[in-house]
Formats: structure tokens, sequence, C-alpha cells
């Protein structure tokens, strides 16, 4: 019996999708898998049925190009199937290589950053407004966070007092071209987000223990503020000659480092 | 136009408390009304226009009917990605005001001032544009936008010039017709605050018609083509680019299903050069009625065309 969104198995479909697809954007989906995995597993508010139903929970993937992680959660959903995982970025097929709220089960289409965060900035004021108890959980890099977009919908967000509004800063550490501290050094992320009227923790972004006792603490909290976890993590976690590299956010899988990866995660889980 | 527009969206909020106005800090007195009947339809989000076009898109996604308010100048030129992305790309029924358009804020300089909207917003898919050239067109073209088929943008020129119609016309989404008749050699097509003008200018061409064009997107290609055909020239009027403008609109159709003489009247390439009132940059830009006379006298007589009844007529007296 396996646990649904498991991070070893999302890390497998991940792999799996990239290499079919013959993409990139690998390790910036690795990084954000415990994160997800955690929302969907015990947070997010969704029919099973209706990806769509007016009165779900929101997961919105502001730092679209980790679209693929989320891609493998839809998987396990089974929003999307065995087929659509192998079809991903081929010609005239539904799943585009950046988040997309044309697919179901994605909110936002964030290929552009700095985006998708007000867009669920805007779901969270909805659901205030319509008095209704959803929740809009955002996924932010930390390379994405440079866009000013993103510190107007924090502020704003502060002001609005939207504590139905949890902002995940994926803190990788890297960005396209270089490390964060080297190419724009924004000092420390948690003080900011406190800085612009969010309660804020920092947690380590790979383990699911702690990301729980996080949300769980800030859920329970009375405070009429939005909540910023800045989940510290590493960019192409799990599959060792990714983590850290940052080549790999344009390097695709070869048979070579596709079977080498898959390895590395260990041996196929059997299925429930 | 500013007031028909103030009254027809509290009006339409008291209606439908779905509609949400968001406003980046802009629109000081203009929307008094509208916060005294319905506060809580009223956002400021403050001087963050991206983040208000991103909400907006979250809003709509939810239900809520926003209207983005804003100068033309900024909505949509600084934020045209989130529009593109967030709001054409998702189709999503959302308002957008861009007031003060062409040259209206002309003493604040180019900051203020904006030429190039429609050609930017043209080129979304999705989006639909409208135009208005008084209040009374106003009032329909926000009973249209109102209806919540997807995105506008409706373009809120100089407010000041007088009214073209007597009462709100009915005219539906790409629809154009005309202010004055007549079968004479040049047809005058102009949008906006320019419609005045052409009004004006092209009572110097006995016969010539007058249509005015509150919706630019989409357009009606086939009265246009029809238009084309019907006459010798056809003379476009806007207080906006010549570049991917309702010229150019106008010009593509012509080009594709009815070729013809088009001249296209509106801002050459290039920013003012002087600070200066709307009067006084209408003039530098060769806008104002003396100036648009001219400009379509030279097209003729450079082109070899023999309509130029104005000069008959004198010639005549």
């Amino acid at each position: 019996m396996t646990q649904r969104f498991d991070p070893i198995r999302l890390r497998r479909t991940i792999l799996e999708m990239a290499y079919a697809g013959s993409t990139v954007h690998i390790p910036c989906a690795m990084s954000i898998v415990e994160i997800l995995a955690v929302l969907y597993r015990s947070y997010l508010r969704l029919d099973p049925n209706d990806p769509d139903c007016p009165e779900r929970d929101y997961l919105v993937l502001s730092k679209g190009h980790g679209v693929m992680a989320q891609y493998a959660c839809l998987h396990e959903l089974g929003w999307l199937s065995d087929a659509d995982r192998q079809a991903y970025f081929r010609d005239a097929t539904r799943l585009k290589g950046l988040s997309d709220a044309h697919v179901p089960g994605l909110e936002v289409s964030s290929g552009s950053l700095g985006h998708g965060l007000s867009v669920g900035v805007g779901l969270a004021l909805a659901a205030k407004r319509r008095g209704t108890s959803q929740r809009v959980f955002a996924v932010v890099g930390d390379g994405e966070a440079n866009e000013g977009a993103i510190w107007e919908a924090l502020m704003f967000a502060a002001h609005a007092r939207l504590d139905n509004l949890f902002v995940f800063i994926d803190a990788n550490g890297l960005q396209a071209m270089g490390t964060t501290a080297e190419v724009m050094n924004m000092g420390s992320l948690v003080e900011k987000l406190t800085a612009f009227g969010l309660e804020s923790h920092e947690v380590d972004g790979h383990d699911h223990a702690a990301l729980a006792n996080t949300i769980d603490e800030l859920l329970a909290s009375k405070e009429p503020r939005p909540k910023g976890i800045v989940a510290h993590t590493v960019k192409g976690k799990g599959i060792s000659f990714m983590e850290h590299d940052n080549t790999w956010h344009y390097t695709r899988l070869n048979a070579q480092t596709f079977a080498a990866a898959m390895r590395e995660l260990g041996p196929e889980i059997a299925a429930a | 136009m500013r007031d028909a527009f103030s009254r027809c969206l509290a009006q339409a909020a008291q209606a439908d408390p779905r509609l949400l106005l968001l406003t980046g800090d802009h629109g000081y007195a203009l929307f008094d009304e509208f916060r005294r009947v319905c506060p809580d339809q009223f956002i400021n989000a403050g001087v963050a226009e991206q983040n208000m076009v991103g909400v907006a898109a979250g809003l709509a996604k939810a239900g809520f009917r926003p209207v983005v308010y804003g100068l033309s100048a900024f909505v949509p030129v600084r934020v045209l990605e989130q529009i593109k992305l967030d709001i054409c790309y998702e189709q999503l029924p959302v308002v957008f005001i861009g007031d003060g358009a062409g040259l209206v804020y002309g003493q604040l300089g180019s900051s203020h001032q904006s030429t190039e909207d429609i050609a930017a917003l043209r080129a979304l898919p999705n989006m639909a544009i409208l135009s208005p050239a008084d209040a009374h067109e106003m009032t329909t073209c926000l009973k249209l936008a109102f209806e919540g088929i997807g995105p506008v943008y409706v373009r809120m020129g100089k407010a000041d010039l007088g009214v073209v119609h007597a009462q709100p016309p009915l005219f539906d989404w790409g629809q154009i017709y005309p202010v004055a008749e007549g079968n004479g050699p040049l047809a005058w097509i102009a949008t906006g605050a320019m419609v005045t003008t052409a009004l004006a200018v092209a009572a110097d061409w006995p016969g010539s018609p007058v249509w005015s064009v509150p919706c630019i997107k989409p357009l009606d290609a086939e009265r246009v083509a029809a238009i084309c055909r019907r006459h010798e020239a056809v003379i476009v009027l806007e207080e906006h680019s010549i570049y991917g403008g309702l010229g150019s609109a106008v010009a593509e159709i012509a080009a594709a299903a009815a070729p013809t003489w088009i001249c296209r009247i509106g801002v050459a390439d290039r920013f003012s050069e002087r600070c200066g009132s709307y009067a006084y940059l209408m003039r530098e830009h060769g806008l104002d009625a003396t100036s648009v006379r001219r400009q379509v006298e030279q097209f003729m007589a450079r082109n070899g065309l023999h309509s130029n009844q104005l000069a008959e007529s004198r010639r005549a007296a």
C-alpha cells in the first residue's frame, strides 16, 4: 500500500515526463515536491471529481516553471492520465511547459514570473468577499521574488488582511543565471515577508513533518494577516547530480541520466 | 462623458453586487458618487497596477465582475503583460477603463499621454476595444462592456468637446454607424474625441458621410469594406498613433477586401516635443480642424485625386 503524493513517486513521475517530453526545468520542479505533496495530501480541500468545484481551495503555482511537480500531483489525483504524462510537451497535446490555467487543476497561467501571486491574492479576496472559508496556497520562487509585482501583491494582501492566503517561498537559492545571492541578493526573505505584514516562518522545505507543523500553526493563528512560509529547499532535490548544479535548469535527460536519476530514487514502489 | 461614465458605473454596481471597481489610486472626485452609493464595491489597490490587474483576474475567476480604472497611459500600457496573460488568455470578464486617452493630459508630458493603447490592445486575442465619442456613446459602450462576455477596454478621451448624439445610440459589438450621411467622394471614419473634428471638417466636402466607430475591436469588416468601395477615398481620424490604431484597422480591411485610398490622420511616429495644453498639442500633432483640413487637401493632391470640393467651391465663390 503506497501513500498518495509520495514524494519519491512524484519525483519519478517528474522524471518520466521530463524524459518523455525531452524538457528542461527539472530541478525547479524537484525543489517543490514536498511542499506540493503536503498541501495536496493534507490541506487542499478539493472535489476529486471536479477540479473546478467552486468551493475548492486553490493551489496557485506562481513559479510556473515548476509545473511538472504539479502535473505529478494531478496525476496522483487521476486528473491527468498516464497517456497525458507520456504525451507531455509533444506536438498537439495539452500539457505545456509552464503552468497553464486551461488545464483542469491548474489555477494560473504563470509562464511569466511575478503574475501568479496577484491572481492568488484576487482569489483570496474573492473568498473573503463571498464569505467562504476557501484558502489560497501560493508557491513563489525566490528568484521570482525579484519581480516587483510580488511585493505589490504582498503589500495588498497584508493591507486587505487576507488571512486565508498562504505564501510559500521556494527558497532554493538558485535562479536562472546563478545563485540568488549573486544575481540579486535579497537578504532575509522571512524578514521581508514579516516587514510586509505577513505572519511568517522559515522551515525546511523538504521536511514533511516540519512543513505540516508550520502550516498547522499558521492555520491555528487568529492573526488577521496573510501567512508567509519561507521554505528552504534544494534545487534538483533527490537527484545527486542535479542538486546545486544550475546547468540542469537548462539540461535535458538522456537515456543514461534518466536511468541514473531513476536509480537514485530507488526501486519502483508497488502500486496501491 | 466622465459624468456619464461615473453615473453608469454607479448604477451598474448597484444593480450587480458582483461589480467591483478597482483603481490604482486614481480618479479622486470621479468616484464620489460610486463610493457614496456602494462603498463596499470600491477597492483602491494602491499605486501598484501590476498587482491590481492580477487581483482583478483572481476576482473574475471567482465570479466577480471587476472594473479596472486607470489613466490610459498606465492601464493598459504599463500592465500589458498582466492583461495579456492573466485576463485575455483566460478570457475573463474584466472591464478596463483608460481615462485621459490621447493628449488629454497634455501639459504633464509623455508619461501621461497615450497614443499607443489601441495598438497595444488590438494585438491581444479576446480583447474588445470601445472608444466612445461622447457621453451618449459612453453610455451605450458601458452597457456593452458590463455584459461581461470577456475582457473589454473602454478608451475615455477628451470629455468636454460636446455631444455628437442627441441620445444614447443603439449599436452592438463591431457596429459602426453614420453620424452624417452622404454619397460624396470622400468618406470619413473617426473615433473618440476626433468624431466632432471629423464632422466639422467633412462639412467642407459636401456630401461626405461621417462614420463614428465606438467599437474598434471587433470591427465590422464588411461595413468598412463597403465604405471603401463606395467612395473615392476614406479619411480616418483618431487621437492615437497612426500605427496600429483605427486607421491601421481600416487600411488592413481595405488591403484585403476593397483596395482604395486611405488617409490616416493621427499622431505621427513621435512624442510630443513641447509642453502644452490639449488644444496646443492637438495643433502640434496636426489634429486640430485646420491641420486636418490641410492634410486631407494635401493627400488628395499628392495622389491625384480630384474631389477637393472645398477648393472647387472656393473657386466658384
